[in-house]
């Protein structure tokens, strides 16, 4: 069990093996970090060589990747892949490292893949939530993390409700800082994995008329796809009531839409963003129910899209309000390969923001 | 003490004059201001020169009247951990300011007269430059009924308003600007519809969405100004309108003037300078928060047209001192403001005065002269008998901005390390020295 070529796909996946089509071009970099480190791509070794590794010390949001680095951690994503089909799901590369799951907001989805990723790669997890910590008696956010650093942590994962916190970490900590989810601002590993599920189905992203359906306004998940795919060359229609649709979303390269039946026309993928209840009481919209009307997914509206479209949601759904259960369950969702995809998103974001500060420290 | 400035350009508008001039000081006030003498021997100037008299060569400088920061937070009482009237008259007199006026929203508030009174006092006893109060417009700023105006103008309130946040509603501001017609002093308002504002921490455009910041449209503002003015004209009364920031606020204006209703209005160093994006490169500086938030270029625009063409008749610098514990969070819960009394002359002279949006003479009106006539102070002019109050400037002399160095008592300010060039050098007080950088003071 050392190399990708000796792998075994285990036979309880869904989906069988997909031709490789959406590569970098040229080999992806081999995983083999159980192996040796060194098994990364050689720089320099071809004339033009692809990039094989991030400058950035922390991932702090989508907008200031290249498309290069973009492709980069969904190529080393493809590779974490195959750990995870193994029957030992597990390799060195981050032991000793301790990586802090600083979580100020609830989560599930992406607490336990950002856990489950960094068990795969052997790194010392925290879990460190607000209700059982010293948040609750006052300390500041500031504070916190620098206690968690003086306990040694070498990357933060944080998700907090304020906009701009990684990038506030990031200004006054040690540590790797990277975003599960700031405020109404980015969720780059969501977009990532979004982007690695959206490949592996399609083959590719450029050229794909992706709609984006659902509160605009407060969805950091809207605003880090948006970024990722106009910076892979994505057409992205967005859709939703204009109550919810940010000022100058226009100017961030997506192409608006009020009314949902021409935002799916000849869509390619179709992802659905939650509905927060909490909205309506702001007046966003009337009720539910209203909303379900016009701008939920249905199999009737699903049918203006491409035949072969795919649907995705970022969880957690609200079925009957924005998406109906014969969609979300039904031919064309990947829903759950989405969730089965942000491990070894988060298991490439991991290794290769560890690669620039732990090369050194590698068996 | 007794002053020689002798040879500087004097700048003041309210006498017109712009030219080379010397300027006697004698107990306090302004002697005389006679053409500067063609530079012969030393030994022909000095025997003019009464003993006791202290001679400075201001060749080469700006000497303009003392300037009036018609907004300013001095946090005192209440908040002293942020500002005091010690600390902040520091800072004014530093940064070339010899009167500030000092808004309620202290603790308690300043809605009577035994807060105006310590203040007032306060500011006898320690501050280093003068000090008039601003009133509350109602009790306790609270928005509901009209505070003690008549007690607090008694002890020296040159002014009212409920700053921090707007008077809030339309009635009240019928009240207020009825009711200090009595006394002949401006309701200052703070515009802001709150219930398009709420939650908002940044201008409303494309960077707040792009950062997944809430925004505040410039409506919230104009909409405020246009009911403002509207009671305004009902009443009669003075409005000023504070720290206007958008394109529409001052269409608004203008409109209003047209028709003759009576009303100023100030914009801050701030939003003449920087702009949204400041927030978007600064990655979430809290220095960069602030209420009116930082608007977009095409507003910024707006606001310098309106310096050129009179609209805007003050420039306040809205200092806001907030401890750097306060500022050292989440740009979401990051308290709104920024100080401005040691930025606010450097940055006029060198992003408004040296590209030629304004001269020397507008800028002595907006930040001297203006500002005085609003507040109705005996203040702002050079002219033989008025108050020694005395700003040196030094168009040549180039700084960067340091923190560090700030005599208030806060350090939150988004222009660190910023180069300019345009500093205060000598700030005169009823003829007393506050602020002396001249070479003849480090003799």
């Amino acid at each position: 069990m050392e190399t990708t070529t000796t792998a075994v796909r285990r036979g309880g996946r869904g989906a069988p093996p997909r031709p490789r089509r959406g590569g970098a071009g040229g080999p992806a970099p081999a995983p083999r970090a159980d192996v040796d480190r060194g098994a990364r791509p050689v720089a320099g070794a071809a004339p033009a060589p692809p990039l094989t590794a991030l400058s950035q010390k922390h991932l702090l949001g989508i907008q200031g990747l290249s498309a290069e680095e973009i492709t980069l951690i969904l190529d080393t994503a493809r590779s974490m892949a195959e750990i995870g089909t193994r029957q030992i799901k597990k390799v060195p590369a981050l032991r000793g490292k301790t990586i802090v799951n600083f979580f100020m907001e609830p989560s599930t989805r992406t607490r336990s893949s950002f856990e489950i990723a960094e068990k795969r790669l052997s790194a010392d997890t925290l879990n460190f939530t607000p209700s059982s910590s010293s948040v609750s008696k006052g300390e500041s956010l500031l504070d916190t993390a620098r206690n968690l650093e003086a306990m040694a942590s070498d990357m933060i994962v944080i998700r907090h409700r304020a906009s701009g916190s990684p990038h506030f970490l990031a200004r006054h900590c040690r540590s790797n800082i990277i975003n599960a989810g700031d405020g109404t601002h980015e969720h780059p590993t969501q977009a990532l994995l979004d982007a690695y599920t959206i490949r592996e189905r399609k083959g590719r992203i450029a050229d794909l008329r992706v709609t984006i359906v659902g509160d605009l306004m407060h969805s950091r998940v809207l605003r880090s796809n948006l970024f990722l795919l106009g910076t892979m060359g994505a057409d992205v229609q967005v859709c939703g009531p204009p109550t919810l649709v940010p000022c100058g979303l226009a100017d961030l390269g997506a192409t608006v839409h009020t009314r949902i039946e021409p935002a799916l026309e000849g869509a390619d993928v179709i992802m659905m963003l939650r509905i927060q209840r909490e909205r309506q009481k702001g007046g966003a919209f009337p009720s539910a129910r209203e909303y379900f009307n016009l701008y939920g997914l249905t199999r009737e509206r699903v049918a203006l899209a491409r035949s072969d479209a795919i649907i995705m949601h970022p969880g957690p759904m609200n079925r009957g309000v924005e998406i109906d259960s014969a969609v979300a369950d039904g031919p064309g969702s990947v829903i759950l390969e989405q969730v089965a995809n942000g491990v070894s998103v988060r298991m490439a974001v991991l290794y290769l923001l560890a690669g620039g500060t732990l090369g050194e420290l590698a068996p | 003490m007794n002053w020689l400035l002798k040879g500087g350009r004097v700048v003041d508008p309210a006498t017109g004059r712009d030219g080379l001039f010397d300027i006697v000081v004698a107990d306090g006030r302004i002697a005389a201001v006679r053409p500067a003498a063609p530079r012969r021997g030393k030994a022909a100037a000095r025997p003019a020169v009464p003993k006791g008299t202290r001679v400075v060569d201001v060749t080469g400088l700006v000497v303009m009247p003392g300037l009036v920061d018609m907004h300013v937070h001095l946090r005192d009482p209440g908040q002293e951990h942020k500002e005091t009237i010690d600390t902040g008259t520091r800072a004014a007199a530093a940064g070339g300011f010899t009167t500030v006026a000092c808004m309620p929203n202290t603790e308690p508030r300043n809605d009577g007269l035994a807060v105006t009174e310590y203040i007032v006092g306060e500011a006898r006893r320690r501050g280093v430059v003068n000090v008039v109060a601003i009133g509350c417009v109602s009790k306790g700023g609270r928005g509901e009924e009209l505070a003690e105006i008549g007690d607090m103008v008694r002890a020296g309130a040159v002014a009212v308003s409920d700053d921090g946040a707007p008077v809030a509603t339309a009635y009240l501001m019928r009240m207020a600007l009825e009711y200090t017609r009595i006394f002949d002093i401006p309701v200052i308002d703070h515009c802001e519809d709150r219930s398009l504002s709420a939650g908002g921490v940044m201008n409303e455009g494309p960077t707040s969405t792009a950062l997944g910041l809430k925004g505040i449209p410039q409506a919230a503002e104009s909409v405020a100004v246009a009911r403002d003015l509207a009671i305004a004209g009902l009443t009669g009364g003075r409005l000023h309108l504070a720290h206007i920031s958008t394109r529409a606020s001052l269409d608004e204006v203008r409109r209003a003037r047209a028709a003759g209703v009576r009303v100023t209005c100030e914009a801050t160093p701030h939003h003449l300078v920087l702009t949204e994006k400041a927030v978007a490169e600064s990655q979430y500086d809290p220095n960069t928060k602030m209420n009116p938030p930082l608007r977009s270029e095409d507003d910024r625009q707006a606001l310098l047209a309106g310096l050129g063409d009179g609209t805007i008749d003050a420039i306040a610098s809205d200092h806001a001192p907030h401890h750097e514990d306060e500022k050292l969070q989440e740009y979401d819960d990051a308290p709104f403001g920024i100080v401005g009394l040691e930025t606010a002359v450097p940055l006029a002279m060198d992003r408004l005065v040296r590209p030629g949006i304004i001269d020397l003479s507008r800028m002595a009106e907006l930040m001297s002269l203006n500002p005085a006539r609003i507040l109705g102070l005996n203040k702002g002019t050079l002219a033989p008998g008025a108050d020694a109050d005395i700003t040196v400037i030094d168009p040549g002399l180039e700084m960067t901005v340091d923190p560090a160095r700030f005599q208030s008592r806060s350090r939150n300010t988004p222009f660190a390390g910023w180069r300019l060039k345009g500093w205060p050098i000598l700030t005169i007080v009823g003829g007393r020295a506050v602020h002396d950088l001249t070479p003849a003071a480090r003799r």
